[in-house]
């Protein structure tokens, strides 16, 4: 019954304010079954460079995988011989990179079960990770990478990339990370000078500098590297540890104003 | 045939030794007591005559409805058992709607055929997709449509298989029908004529007097797509007949 | 000390960076197209860029899907590459199932409800459709990326979209001149309209360059063309 002695309980409460939503009442629910997806990298790898020359593919990256700023592993490869006519290289965060990894090797042992004499060519595994890193995309939980994927396929050099949401494309001269801002530019002018595509020798001096200049500009770059060739003649071969060649002489002439 | 019935005519997904189905069989047989339906092709158009069994004077004729549109370029006569053949209307509607809704263009009259299929052979073991069906359906049906390939016939049976045709007859007076129909076709027949060709067809296989109200006509023509008959219609073409 | 915390300068910030995963990337690019009374022209730039990297300067963004009918993306490059596999497989099936090659109109349609079914995920990128109707006419058909689609004589869509299309509309839709000429358009002006307003849209959009690609739909077929814009 109406009671003019009680405290009135206040007019519209629960009740929406002006310009939002009505609060219902009861206890406030929240999802218990959800689980983070990974936002950002942890222990990070620096720049893949890569470019084509006349008889194949070369692709080189340093061996230091980063915490932050800080240097945390300095022995990590990340080029990758798939089999004899396919290189992938990867930046980005090292444990994505070692998932990737696995799962390719397990797909090579799976095909070379069968044994019927049918290989992995560059542009099925390209085609393939594009695929693997969209959907990881499409769950909102990506592999945390840049690949770069270099072979020889009918004959001719295949180099191609993929990021973490499935971006791909192919190109003579592929960068990624800091190389794509420092390296990249310096290849391009090269190639464009040069009418006809480079020679192997041609590509390694090329590569060789491009790693100085980074080394010199990145700050989570490292001067150990691999350098992995494909080479119509030669083969697949992964050479390294390499040495950045280093010229530090200039450091004393520049005199900070 | 039914000399070679055995422990295979059971199962609608066991081959019989000699490589048949039975039960498929069997469907096909069902179809033969259905009543008769015909339909003729001319470069005008295609015309459908269906009997309706009226078995007894109490019964509305017009409940029964054996020719039905499907899309507005699209017409079926069925002939076997109707329950079934609503489940497979059903479905050549969806598909000719899905079609329109996908690609903004009308079905062909092949591909809303194939659509049909595809239900139709979808009896045996379940699986992934669902339960299956536990028999075939007993129904024939004969498709009529205007696409871009101009006026179509298609038959289909209970097997799913579905061909094309100038003029065919299903149902029980199928067979003398059909031998009628390869008389009197020809191709550069008027669908006026067609019309005429199909009741008289019918009318000789008909046990009941053929009269306005235990047949159904209908004409699928470029200009007016899909066009039952009216009852004064269909009389009239029933007093042209000799 | 110096300008630590100011926003204008994330690169010397001393908080931690903040990454969150997108699953977007604007890769630029821009489409053009022009209709006429028996065929229509179409072209794309063929820089592939995020921010300031050019990814690559040779890109392709033109996808023949049959033999009147081309699409033209621009936008997310990894929807780009998605729509247009799931296309031309739908392409094929739609042969398969029917015995014909799709036409323009149906394919349109089609594209619709495909950029609609994904209306709460969308495929990001802005599509224009363009091929032969059904009578021989050169259409272009032109797409948000949720599948709202408008049929047109001339569309100019992707980055430089906003900045072309009112040039187009003068150029060609003759908007707001007073001598306007009742006759339709040609090939060759059609041409030469087209790659103007690609050389305007190279010297003002970053995303714009490198080269453009072409293609002219007539009743024999497609042509392809090719011309240079600026590379910087």
């Amino acid at each position: 019954m109406f009671d003019p002695m009680a405290n009135a309980p206040p007019l519209w409460s629960n009740g929406p304010t002006p310009g939002s939503f009505y609060n219902f009442p009861g206890p406030q629910t929240k999802p218990n079954d959800h689980f983070t997806h990974s936002q950002s990298p942890v222990t990070t790898a620096t720049s893949i460079v890569a470019l084509a020359y006349d008889k194949g593919i070369m692709i080189a990256g340093d061996l230091l995988a980063s915490y932050g700023s800080l240097a945390r592993y300095r022995n990590c490869p990340r080029i990758m011989e798939v089999n004899d006519n396919i290189l992938l290289g990867a930046g980005g965060d090292y444990a994505d990179f070692q998932y990737v990894k696995s799962f390719i090797e397990q797909k090579i042992i799976d095909e070379e079960c069968l044994d019927d004499g049918i290989k992995l060519k560059p542009k099925s595994l390209y085609c393939w990770l594009t695929r693997v890193m969209y959907q990881r995309r499409n769950k909102f939980d990506p592999l945390w990478n840049n690949l770069v994927i270099g072979g020889i396929q009918d004959g001719t050099p295949f180099l191609g990339t993929v990021d973490k949401l499935g971006t791909a494309y192919t190109d003579r001269a592929i960068c990624t990370g800091y190389g794509a801002h420092i390296a990249l530019p310096m290849i391009r002018d090269a190639i464009e000078k040069k009418a006809q595509p480079l020679t192997q020798a041609e590509a390694r001096a090329l590569i060789e500098k491009s790693l100085e200049v980074l080394f010199y500009r990145d700050a989570r770059s490292y001067p150990k590297y691999q350098l992995g060739i494909i080479d119509q003649d030669e083969g697949v071969k992964i050479e390294g540890p390499l040495s950045v060649s280093q010229n530090w002489n200039i450091a004393t002439i520049i005199k900070s104003v | 045939m039914f000399l070679t019935r055995s422990e295979y005519d059971r199962g609608v997904n066991t081959f019989s030794p000699e490589g048949r189905l039975f039960q498929v069989e069997y469907a096909i047989e069902a179809i033969k007591l259905g009543s008769t339906a015909i339909g003729i092709c001319t470069s005008e158009g295609v015309v459908l005559a269906v009997e309706k069994r009226i078995t007894s004077p109490l019964m509305e004729p017009t409940t029964i409805e054996k020719i039905v549109e499907v899309d507005k370029h699209i017409g079926c006569a069925v002939s076997g058992l109707m329950a079934d053949s609503r489940t497979m209307i059903d479905r050549a509607r969806v598909e000719c709607q899905n079609h329109w809704f996908v690609y903004n263009e009308n079905m062909s009259v092949e591909s809303c055929a194939q659509g049909v299929s595809n239900l139709a052979i979808q009896f045996g073991d379940s699986d992934d997709d669902g339960a299956a069906m536990s028999r075939p359906f007993g129904v024939a049906i004969l498709f009529a449509g205007i696409d871009e390939k101009g006026p179509q016939l298609y038959h289909m049976d209970p097997s799913g298989t579905f061909v094309q045709f100038d003029a065919k007859a299903i149902g029980s007076g199928s067979e003398g029908a059909q031998q009628s129909l390869q008389e009197v076709y020809h191709r550069s027949m008027t669908l006026e004529e067609a019309t005429t060709a199909a009741l008289t067809i019918l009318k000789q296989v008909m046990e009941e007097k053929l009269n306005a109200s235990n047949v159904e006509v209908m004409t699928m023509t470029p200009k007016d797509l899909f066009h039952m008959f009216p009852k004064e219609q269909v009389e009239e073409v029933i007093g042209k007949l000799t | 000390m110096f300008a630590t915390e100011n926003a204008y300068y994330p690169d010397y910030s001393t908080k931690p960076i903040q990454h969150s995963f997108s699953p977007y990337a604007d890769n630029g690019g821009s489409v053009v197209a022009i209709a006429g009374d028996d065929f229509v022209v179409v072209g794309a730039d063929t820089r592939l860029s995020a921010g300031f990297s050019i990814y690559t300067r040779e890109q392709n963004k033109l996808f023949p899907l049959s033999n009147t009918t081309v699409l033209g993306c621009s936008g997310c490059w990894c929807d780009t590459l998605t729509l247009t596999r799931i296309l031309k497989s739908r392409m094929q099936m739609y042969h398969q199932e029917h015995n014909k090659v799709m036409s323009t109109t149906a394919c349109a349609q089609m594209l619709s409800t495909m950029l609609y079914y994904k209306r709460f995920f969308p495929y990001y990128i802005s599509n224009i459709l363009v091929g032969l109707d059904n009578e021989g006419k050169g259409c272009i058909y032109s797409y948000d990326p949720i599948g709202h689609c408008e049929k047109t004589t001339y569309r100019a869509g992707g980055s430089a979209g906003a900045l072309l299309q009112p040039l187009l509309d003068n150029q060609i839709g003759q908007k707001n001149l007073t001598k306007v000429s009742a006759e339709s358009i040609t090939q060759e002006k059609a041409l030469a309209i087209l790659k103007d307003v690609f050389i305007s849209a190279a010297e003002r959009d970053i995303y714009t360059g490198d080269n453009v690609m072409i293609n002219i739909i007539t009743k024999d077929g497609i042509k392809e063309d090719n011309f240079e814009l600026r590379k910087d």
